[in-house]
């Protein structure tokens, strides 16, 4: 009966109180579910993504003496397969071609050893991914682009394939392909999991099955080692949303595929395999999750606390009237639950509604998740936090006042309290210093927070790299609460004169006033910092993922639009200038694209010209090691035979600046490889649209001399301000069906979307709103309430005789001081957290940063605003001392 | 009863009400505080405003101190000045409740209207230590309010009139939340204050051994306001 006559007095006279700290709940619920919104749909899309990404999605080995058909069988009784290939592997001892060369001689090429395929007919309608057209016809014998151009053949020409002890035949090209998914084609199946990846053929040919077996059923017949049959298979695909329980579904039944086939087959598991990357790249998701969603959730509950105890003085006197009255210590803590049931209650409600509309406009979700059980978890989970938070701020505070304190103490409201134990224990100072002490451990073991080893099936996540941040943050909290209170109480000398142009003659009497309240003052301003950290660190940490995902973008791409001539069309630089006419186009720089042998490892060679590439390719520093991109770009304009090369083959090769180098390169007369001398130059460690292992770099003009072509591999194309993708457009219509043309704009959807790295934009745009809301909430809000608490000083200050003026010293300066003190505490905490999460979350950065990316519009806006809703907040609390009621003198 | 010539009252009277009336609300809510009261106080002079709670005596107060307006009629402080330069300086007011401010201490806080007057902060912490000393106080000064009893409130409170050397004192129920001998300590205070800086003093009290410490005694009921002039027995 107490509670409910309290409840009501409470709706009827302290709504405002309520109200307030149910908004607090709101956000902190609205903040928790839209942000595990976002971790359900991330995990959704990774899962369905990857998937989508697989061509083949099993590669089941026969092993020797098993019939493949028992292979099949196997398979076909397994219920998730749905459809089955049987494919022959046959390796070749070399391939050789005789084309008509110029001047009517024939030249005749030859390669090393490849492996031919024979497929069954319906293979490309039931593995369509695996197979891309290039020329030709799209059935029959199809040779590999490389090859074909390592043989110099197209349709219609002959090829030689030799078989070991047996004698060479002679096949008819029909069409020429691209394999884009020969690393896992081409993968030595049932590979132990540590090995080295193995390198896809440098020759390969496909033919139809029944082809394939006259030829190679004779090579099998011999015994050698050489002939093996694979059942590839597709599954279906209706698996669980989250990546690491369809990673175990689909592990699981191999596993059992080949148990039930006692060792006569082994699984090549690519769906497995893609699965366990996505897996690794959910719990960065989640490991997202915890570094830039938890924190916001915990300052929206410090909020919400804060503004139920902007009310305890006033609490504190209901309790202390309460019990003149005689109410009990139980009665006293059970109305502080309910009035904390009613604010958590209340604020969950609201903040689920706010999740709905964040979640609707950020990630396109209707609901909180990716199944009805995940959207149940989380509405749970956000409720029982917003419950939590009321809880500790109001019932937990509530019952420990009347258990502890006098009726006297409740009505006191300054206090010459001690220093609380953590400051005289030092341990504001002992969590910064744990902080970089778990920051150093966690850089030793490379910043790797996720380990997912493939085949394995446990994954781990490094949740002690977590307390690097957590520490900083809460012990920056505490040493900015330590500075504050030392000087207000010790400061007020300057403090006054800083007070002075606000406070005219008071400002000694403001100091004195503000130094008695300085922890509720330093509590506002840690608030302040708490909150100005967060943002800071979130804004930066985002705006340098992004920067680093265009940079990466950039490399993908080259340049804002990248034109990629089809393999076998010949265009010379020349065309650069008819590009160059092409409105929007500002500059247009020719990239050639070779392959040279360096010893037996083939790599890819770029011929630029170093004189203009640099502007052109908006080239980075840090893709060169050993100088700037301008320097290493000197040395090779310097030196015609100069060579950039990769650290690896600096290393394999053991190489010291200047040392020769020869290369072979196919020579555009003869078709034969020739060597061509270099000087190793320096290491090239990226470079636009170079691959991200091996690759050499080399003055575009030298080798057109050596090889007799000049040849243009791609044109990188930067626009003067206009849209890449309008340009690409333009240049599409231009060059027709020659070549293949990309924008910048493509290839940063396809990295953010890849499973490389967790597409961040949704949860960027929630955390950078909520962030705002709680810098505007954490200067205006609290300062307001706090000085909504002293209207009575103010209006006992206001009947002595204060003018306006008067009273606006006292209010500006606090503002001043809880604005100023937080604002600045929190950006250099910011900064340091924003170093400290980039370097621990290195894991999600593809190139990892140099530098930090700073957003200043961000946080100029986060400023403006904080500033702004501080003033809304003292002009407000000025007005209302103007308004000072007489009624309230006479209030207890 | 003295007659006063009309000439004689422009000069003396430190506050003078004619027929002012205060009402609150509107239309059927309408609640009279105050039904057209006339009186004058003048320097020296020790006055009672008896009542019972809700008779309007605060309300009345406030009027004299120029902490509200009347609705109807005037309050003039002839030999003081106008409404706007009452506070701080020469009309001290002393509220029911302790009515100091908690983030400073005694002395700051008897030395805050002297502040907000323009007086310099040596000067004003002088004089209020000097009004504290009056009091038997200074032993209070480094004290913060919520380290008082009620009864050194408001005796601090009287310090604070005290210091600002005002013309008129109007001390609403100042003995109101007070045991009998904390009551007796501060009307000890404010009338030694008064008499100290020949000011007029006006309590306002339902306190009768408040009242006959007063010279004239003033009756309230119902908003109605019987001064001296009107009625003999009212001592």
């Amino acid at each position: 009966m107490l509670a409910l006559t309290w409840i009501q007095g409470l709706i009827a006279h302290r709504r405002g109180r309520l109200v307030a700290a149910s908004l607090g709940v709101a956000v902190a619920v609205a903040l928790l579910a839209s942000i595990g919104t976002f971790l359900s749909t991330s995990k959704a899309t990774m899962t369905s993504r990857s998937v989508a990404t697989v061509a083949i999605d099993w590669q089941v080995e026969a092993q020797s003496g098993t019939d493949p058909a028992a292979v099949t069988d196997a398979l076909r009784a397994t219920p998730s397969v749905v459809a089955t290939a049987p494919v022959g592997f046959a390796e070749t001892t070399g391939l050789t071609a005789t084309t008509a060369g110029p001047g009517g001689t024939n030249t005749t090429q030859s390669t090393g050893p490849g492996v031919v395929l024979g497929l069954p007919g319906d293979y490309r309608n039931l593995f369509p991914d695996v197979i891309r057209d290039l020329s030709g016809a799209p059935s029959g014998v199809l040779i590999a682009q490389q090859t074909a151009a390592n043989l110099h053949v197209g349709p219609g020409d002959t090829v030689t394939v030799g078989r070991a002890g047996l004698d060479p035949v002679s096949i008819r090209v029909d069409g020429i392909v691209d394999l884009p998914q020969a690393d896992s084609l081409f993968q030595h199946v049932g590979a132990p999991a540590a090995s080295q990846p193995q390198a896809p053929p440098d020759n390969v040919i496909l033919m139809p099955d029944t082809q394939w077996h006259t030829l190679f059923d004779p090579l099998a017949a011999t015994g050698a080692d050489l002939v093996r049959t694979q059942v590839h298979t597709r599954l279906d695909h209706a698996l669980p949303t989250d990546p690491v329980a369809a990673y175990d579904a689909v592990v699981r039944q191999a596993h059992n595929l080949e148990a039930r086939l006692h060792g006569g087959g082994v699984v090549g598991d690519n769906l497995g395999a893609t699965l366990a990357s996505a897996r690794a790249d959910a719990l960065y998701a989640q490991v997202l999750f915890l570094f830039l969603g938890l924190p916001g959730a915990i300052l929206a509950g410090l909020l919400t606390t804060a503004v139920a105890s902007a009310g305890a003085t006033r609490r504190r006197q209901d309790q202390a009237l309460l019990r003149t009255r005689g109410a009990t210590t139980s009665q006293l803590t059970r109305i502080a639950v309910i009035e904390a049931l009613a604010v958590g209650g209340l604020g969950s409600a609201m903040g689920l509604l706010g999740a709905l509309a964040v979640g609707r406009l950020a990630f396109g979700t209707v609901g909180f998740g990716g199944s009805l059980r995940t959207a149940a978890w989380w509405v749970a989970a956000a409720v029982i936090a917003g419950i939590a938070i009321a809880v500790a701020s109001i019932a937990m505070p509530a019952r420990r006042d009347a258990r502890s304190l006098t009726i006297a103490a409740a009505r006191q409201s300054v206090g010459r309290a001690r220093n609380p134990r953590w400051m005289r224990f030092g341990l504001d100072f002992w969590l910064i210093a744990l902080a970089l002490a778990v920051f150093w451990l966690t850089s030793q073991s490379g910043y790797k927070l996720v380990l997912a080893v493939e085949g394995v099936p446990t994954i781990s996540v490094s949740y002690w790299a977590f307390a690097g941040p957590a520490l900083l943050w809460v012990g920056a909290a505490l040493v900015t609460w330590r500075l504050t209170t030392v000087f207000l109480k010790r400061g007020r000398t300057p403090l006054g004169t800083m007070l002075r142009p606000v406070a005219g003659g008071l400002a000694d009497t403001v100091a004195a006033a503000m130094g008695r309240q300085r922890r509720l003052l330093a509590t506002g301003a840690v608030l302040v910092a708490l909150t100005a950290s967060f943002a800071t660190s979130t804004a930066v940490f985002n705006s340098t993922y992004h920067h680093q995902a265009a940079i990466d973008a950039a490399l993908t791409n080259g340049a804002d639009v990248r034109v990629t001539q089809s393999p076998g069309g010949i265009v010379g630089p020349d065309q650069a200038a008819t590009l160059a006419t092409i409105p929007g186009v500002k500059s247009v720089e020719a990239i050639q694209h070779r392959y040279a042998y360096v010893g037996n490892d083939l790599q890819d060679l770029f011929g630029v010209n170093p004189t203009t590439v640099v502007g052109a390719t908006k080239l980075v520093d840090g893709y060169f090691q050993g100088g700037t991109a301008t320097e290493v770009m000197g040395r090779l304009a310097a030196q015609p035979d100069a060579l950039l090369v990769s650290d690896e083959t600096v290393k394999d090769y053991q190489l010291n600046l200047g040392d020769p180098i020869k290369l072979r390169l196919q020579d555009n007369q003869t078709k034969q490889l020739v060597d061509v001398a270099f000087h190793y130059a320096g290491v090239a460690k990226e470079f636009p649209t170079a691959p991200h292992d091996s690759f050499l770099i080399a003055n575009a003009d030298y080798v057109a001399k050596a090889t007799g072509s000049n040849a243009v591999g791609s044109f990188l194309i930067v626009t003067s301000g206009s849209s890449p993708t309008e340009v690409a457009n333009r240049v599409r219509d231009q060059v027709g069906t020659t070549a293949s043309v990309t924008d910048i704009g493509s290839s940063k959807r396809l990295i953010g979307s890849s499973l490389t790295a967790v597409d961040l934009s949704g949860l960027t745009r929630v955390e950078l709103g909520f962030a705002l809301v709680l810098a505007a909430a954490s200067t205006g809000l609290v300062l307001w309430l706090g000085l909504a608490e002293r209207r009575r000083t103010f209006a006992i200050a206001a009947a002595l005789g204060a003018t306006a003026r008067q009273l606006g010293g006292f209010v500006w300066a606090e503002a001043a001081l809880i604005a100023g003190v937080g604002l600045v505490a929190g950006a250099i905490s910011g900064w340091a957290l924003s170093a400290m999460l980039v370097k621990v979350l290195t894991g999600v950065f593809d190139p990892p940063p140099d530098v930090l990316t700073i957003p200043w519009g961000y946080l100029s806006v986060l400023v403006v605003v904080a500033l702004g809703s501080v003033a809304l907040a003292a002009g407000a609390a000025v007005r209302a001392t103007r308004r000072a009621s007489i009624a309230m003198l006479r209030a207890a | 009863m003295t007659v006063v010539p009309p000439a004689a009252i422009e000069t003396l009277a430190l506050v003078e009400c004619q027929n002012a009336a205060r009402t609150f609300g509107s239309g059927a809510q309408t609640v009279v505080a105050v039904h057209s009261a006339s009186c004058r106080i003048e320097p020296g002079q020790t006055v009672a405003l008896v009542g019972v709670s809700g008779s309007g005596k605060s309300t009345l107060l406030n009027l004299l101190a120029g902490l509200d307006i009347p609705s109807k009629g005037s309050v003039t402080w002839p030999t003081i000045g106008a409404r706007a330069s009452l506070r701080p300086g020469p009309v001290g007011v002393v509220f029911q409740t302790p009515s100091l401010l908690p983030p400073l201490n005694v002395v700051e806080n008897v030395a805050l209207p002297l502040l907000l007057g323009g007086v310099a902060r040596v000067e004003a912490d002088a004089r209020a230590r000097g009004s504290l000393d009056r009091l038997g106080l200074h032993w209070l000064a480094d004290k913060l309010p919520e380290e008082l009893s009620g009864g050194q409130a408001q005796r601090v409170a009287v310090a604070r009139v005290l210091a600002g050397t005002p013309r008129l004192i109007l001390a609403d129920e100042p003995t109101g939340q007070l045991d009998r001998a904390a009551a007796a300590e501060v009307m000890d205070a404010l009338l030694g204050a008064a008499e100290f800086i020949g000011a007029g003093l006006l309590v306002s009290t339902h306190d009768e051994q408040i009242a006959e410490r007063l010279a004239i005694r003033w009756q309230m009921t119902d908003g109605r306001l019987q001064t001296e002039s009107d009625s003999a027995c009212l001592r």
